[in-house]
């Protein structure tokens, strides 16, 4: 034993075998994703830019100003502006402003008419402090730059209607919120299989 | 400086300085290499985090927790929901103490593989570094999957998790850990008995057992020297009372025991996270009774007075409970240490006062105890070896 | 006076196709470092600029030419400006006296040995005077390290290489390969594996490669003697430290691995390794002490400063001493 110690020690077998495992991970294949020109697939479900869900009928948002989104969020970066108009709430404008934003989502899971996502799209550093304070225009821009990009025709974000939780629990409209269709066209395909389905 | 001692040369590592893990500030006196005095500076990443939470609800202040040991943020969200559900007599649901420990333990292996990183690029062993950055990633897209972030993911949720986990990131996360021994194994052939990294880890940076205590060490750095102590096994929440694993620990307090026990840990995280697979039962994930984000049919109703409260807390005698004035405590293992939360509450869905036991904090004051003596290289291996992250010691 | 003119031509052409070659070479050794550390670590290097980033150091050397000289306030303005200069030139002065192939020298001195030996030291001259006239503790720190270090390990290098001079009966670089090639086995690596284990360790230390970069360990002194100098001068610093190891790995080649020559055996068995150009073997030498280098770089941990002094003068120096009794011995009696 005291033996084999001292030729270990004499021979430098460990740092020998260290030298073996840099070698072999010298001919093995890198594992480096060259970022800007190949990309790794994201998960569903990422946490990323904000948007405000297209509506593929009215061809607006769906925001309802419940403000909801508004209370529960933590870092307080949601602003909704609303004006009663004949006696019907309607919204001006919504800001996030996404410099202060946690990417909590739980603006996501709060809202019962699934308005609000934040989208599977992570590339939108900016310059300036104003690239990154959103309104509604923008967030709806923010979403067909996503949609053009989704590779499916649905989209359906899981911070919707999270798991696990008994759907007893949400508000009517959520419960029933089915995958949001990204362009007209697939809608009306849609509502054709629906009628066909019972028959 | 003392001005008749021409012979000392003050020293500022830091807060800028490639080692010393974030914005960790030491001012060291040092006589050539020696260093005769070692005096940490912190509070260059203080974020108000404590009273940032009075301001927020209970739920709101989850993802606060995230940014404190943004390594681990899995752990720190389970310590937070544990003391809160601690508070507001809530009982989770099996499947999410499984899924929680799973996760935690996922976390664990995480912030240890940053830990093993930055430790042995410290000590100039670059190639370590890249090896253990490789599988994180593997492990951060794992998280990815199931929370939707890779770093700060808020999973938990107060009397549960936040979602449910999919079969597919079983499937994935049982491929890597059936690997990652083998990975472990990588890192120590490099490193464990390679006579560079005895020679500047054994016999360093010794503390004794009773000086540990002392000092408030927890966590691998305290069994390091010899205490058989972890929040897991003497006061167990979620699902560690249901799993065999053991506790590593060392004998001597240097630098290599500590950095034994963590490589040690690797191994029970994944004997952990194996049986959490193998056993996850089926049900619900949340708790009837935690406070959810209520969505009421009209949206008018946010008009009320005390809208916060009326959100989280929409169950009567959760809201009984908690219009007792009363406190707190409860802790986990984090990666680091022990992990603890201090709520005391009034009559709102905030917390009167938050205050974190942050393991980092408690072993950042424990430096110079480690340091002074040593050579300025040792000051690094010791940094190093604590494995402080400044985002949970300044809060 | 013809003939006189006509060797100063032959000897400029000379130095300047050395050294604009020997150049091309050192950037390049900075562009395989980072393809082979890299590739070490499951990474790819440099992998934008060219194909596979060939044109990464070139890039490099225009960045750094053109980027803002900047001198700290209070820095010793001389001593700051002509430190750098100093590393360099004493780099690129050793190479005055190696020999890349037969008779392909530009000075072929009788004491070449003596000369790079002496010519290493002053390159220490550079570090110090750069670690004191940054007016800064870490490069001070630095600049204290590498003095130390430089000078114990000169003594473990020089004394490494006495068992070779023994061996070869002289201090000419070019007269020890011819020795050596007079072996049937063509190098003194197997007689002397002793001085050429105490070679290499030493001269990574002379180097400040790792195990032994302590003057600009990065993770302790951010960069060591160095860390105020940014540019051209920081290029210069950049560029000694190849050069320093470029000369070593020559050294290493010429001293104990034949230089030039291919190993008499080797070329019995198969004549056609005789057509191959000495310049070939020379630089495949160089080039497997190099990558041993990185290679060494992208394994092993770095040891601490009163380690590195007890390794250099407790066991390297004993060994090279005990290697010089052992060579002189078998001398003796043969």
């Amino acid at each position: 034993m005291k033996v084999k110690e001292i030729l270990t020690k004499i021979l430098l077998i460990e740092i020998f075998k260290g030298l073996a495992l840099t070698l072999k991970m010298l001919f093995s294949k890198s594992v480096t994703v060259q970022y800007p020109f190949e990309k790794r697939n994201i998960h569903e479900g990422f946490r990323g830019r904000h948007a405000l869900v297209r509506d593929p009928i009215s061809g607006d948002d769906k925001c309802i100003g419940c403000m909801r989104c508004t209370t529960v969020c933590p870092s307080r970066c949601i602003h909704i502006k609303r004006e009663k108009r004949e006696n019907k709430m309607v919204v001006i404008d919504y800001i996030i402003d996404a410099s202060r934003c946690v990417y909590c989502a739980y603006c996501v899971e709060a809202c019962p008419v699934c308005a609000l996502v934040l989208t599977e799209d992570y590339e939108y550093s900016s310059y300036e402090r104003k690239g990154l304070i959103f309104n509604k225009e923008k967030l709806l821009k923010n979403w067909d730059e996503f949609s053009a990009k989704w590779p499916a025709d649905y989209y359906f974000n899981k911070f919707w209607q999270p798991p696990g939780i008994d759907p007893s629990r949400w508000p009517k409209t959520k419960r029933e919120q089915g995958p949001v269709p990204l362009k007209r066209g697939v809608e009306i395909k849609r509502e054709v299989k629906n009628e066909q389905l019972p028959s | 400086m003392n001005p008749e001692n021409e012979r000392e040369l003050l020293i500022n590592m830091g807060p800028q300085h490639p080692a010393t893990h974030g914005v960790l500030r030491l001012v060291l006196e040092v006589e050539g290499e020696i260093v005769k005095r070692c005096t940490p500076y912190i509070g260059y990443l203080h974020r108000g985090l404590e009273k940032l939470a009075e301001d927020l609800t209970y739920v709101q202040s989850l993802p606060l927790t995230d940014r404190l040991d943004y390594l681990s943020s899995m752990v720190n969200n389970v310590g937070f929901c544990l003391c809160v559900e601690k508070l507001l007599g809530i009982n989770v649901p099996e499947r999410a103490k499984f899924i929680r420990t799973m996760l935690s333990e996922m976390a664990r292996i995480c912030s240890h593989l940053v830990w093993i990183a930055t430790h042995a690029l410290d000590i100039g062993a670059m190639t370590v570094f890249l090896y253990a950055m490789r599988d994180r990633e593997k492990l951060l897209e794992l998280f990815e999957m199931v929370t939707g972030a890779r770093l700060t993911v808020s999973y938990p949720r107060i009397g549960g998790v936040r979602c449910d986990v999919s079969n597919e990131f079983l499937k994935k996360l049982e491929r890597f850990i059936d690997e990652f021994p083998k990975r472990v194994e990588e890192y120590e052939t490099l490193i464990d008995r390679n006579r560079v990294w005895l020679k500047r880890t054994k016999g360093v940076g010794v503390i004794s057992a009773e000086e540990a205590i002392n000092w408030g060490l927890t966590g691998p750095t305290l069994r390091g020297s010899g205490v058989y102590y972890d929040v897991r096994k003497f006061f167990p929440y979620d699902a560690y009372d249901k799993v065999e694993f053991d506790v590593p620990v060392g004998k001597n307090g240097d630098i290599y025991d500590r950095y034994k026990c963590r490589m040690l840990e690797f191994r029970q995280s994944v004997r952990i996270i194996k049986q959490c697979i193998e056993r996850l039962p089926e049900g619900p994930i949340l708790a009837d009774n935690a406070p959810k984000i209520r969505m009421p049919a009209s949206p008018l109703k946010i008009d009320k007075e005390d809208v916060q409260f009326e959100i989280y807390v929409d169950d009567k005698s959760v809201e009984d409970f908690i219009k007792k004035f009363t406190d707190i405590y409860a802790s986990v293992e984090a990666p680091r240490g022990e992990l603890g939360f201090y709520i005391v509450c009034d009559d709102s869905a905030k917390p009167y006062r938050m205050r974190v036991r942050a393991p980092s904090f408690v072993h950042t004051g424990a430096l110079p105890r480690l340091c002074e003596g040593g050579l300025i290289a040792d000051v690094i291996a010791n940094i190093g070896s604590i494995d402080i992250v400044l985002g949970e010691c300044d809060r | 006076m013809i003939e006189t003119l006509y060797v100063i031509f032959v000897s400029i052409l000379k130095t300047a196709l050395y050294f604009g070659i020997l150049l091309l070479h050192v950037a390049y050794a900075t562009y395989a470092e980072r393809k082979v550390i890299g590739h070490i670590q499951l990474r790819l290097g440099p992998m934008v600029v060219g194909p596979h980033g060939i044109l990464q150091p070139i890039a490099d050397v225009v960045k750094l030419i053109f980027k803002e000289d900047i001198i700290p306030s209070n820095v010793d303005k001389r001593v700051f400006a002509i430190a750098p200069i100093i590393s360099l030139t004493a780099a690129l002065s050793t190479f005055a006296v190696i020999p890349v192939d037969k008779n392909f020298v530009i000075s072929d001195m009788s004491v070449g040995l003596l000369y790079v030996l002496g010519i290493a030291g002053v390159g220490t001259y550079g570090i110090i005077f750069g670690g004191w006239a940054s007016n800064s503790k870490y490069a001070f720190l630095g600049g204290l390290r590498s003095a130390a270090q430089m000078i114990s390990y000169e003594v473990a290098l020089a004394m490494s290489l006495v068992g070779v001079v023994l061996m070869a009966e002289s201090f000419n670089l070019s007269e020890i390969v011819n020795k050596q090639n007079e072996l049937w086995y063509g190098m003194f690596l197997f007689p002397q594996i002793l001085g050429y284990f105490v070679f290499i360790v030493a001269a990574l230390a002379e180097t400040n490669r790792l195990p032994f970069d302590l003057p600009e360990a990065e993770t302790e002194l951010v960069a060591g003697y160095f860390v105020e100098y940014s540019g051209i001068r920081f290029s210069f610093y950049y560029l000694a430290e190849y050069l320093a190891m470029f000369s070593m790995s020559a050294l290493a080649a010429i001293c104990f691995w034949g230089g030039w020559t291919a190993p008499p055996v080797l070329i019995k068995i198969f004549p056609i390794l005789s057509l191959i150009p000495g310049i070939v073997w020379f630089l495949l030498k160089v080039y497997f002490h190099i990558f041993l280098f990185f290679w060494l770089r992208g394994t092993l941990p770095r040891y601490r400063y009163d380690q590195l002094m007890a390794i250099g003068w407790k066991v390297l120096i004993p060994l090279a001493l005990f290697n010089i009794v052992i060579t002189s011995l078998i001398k003796y009696y043969q």
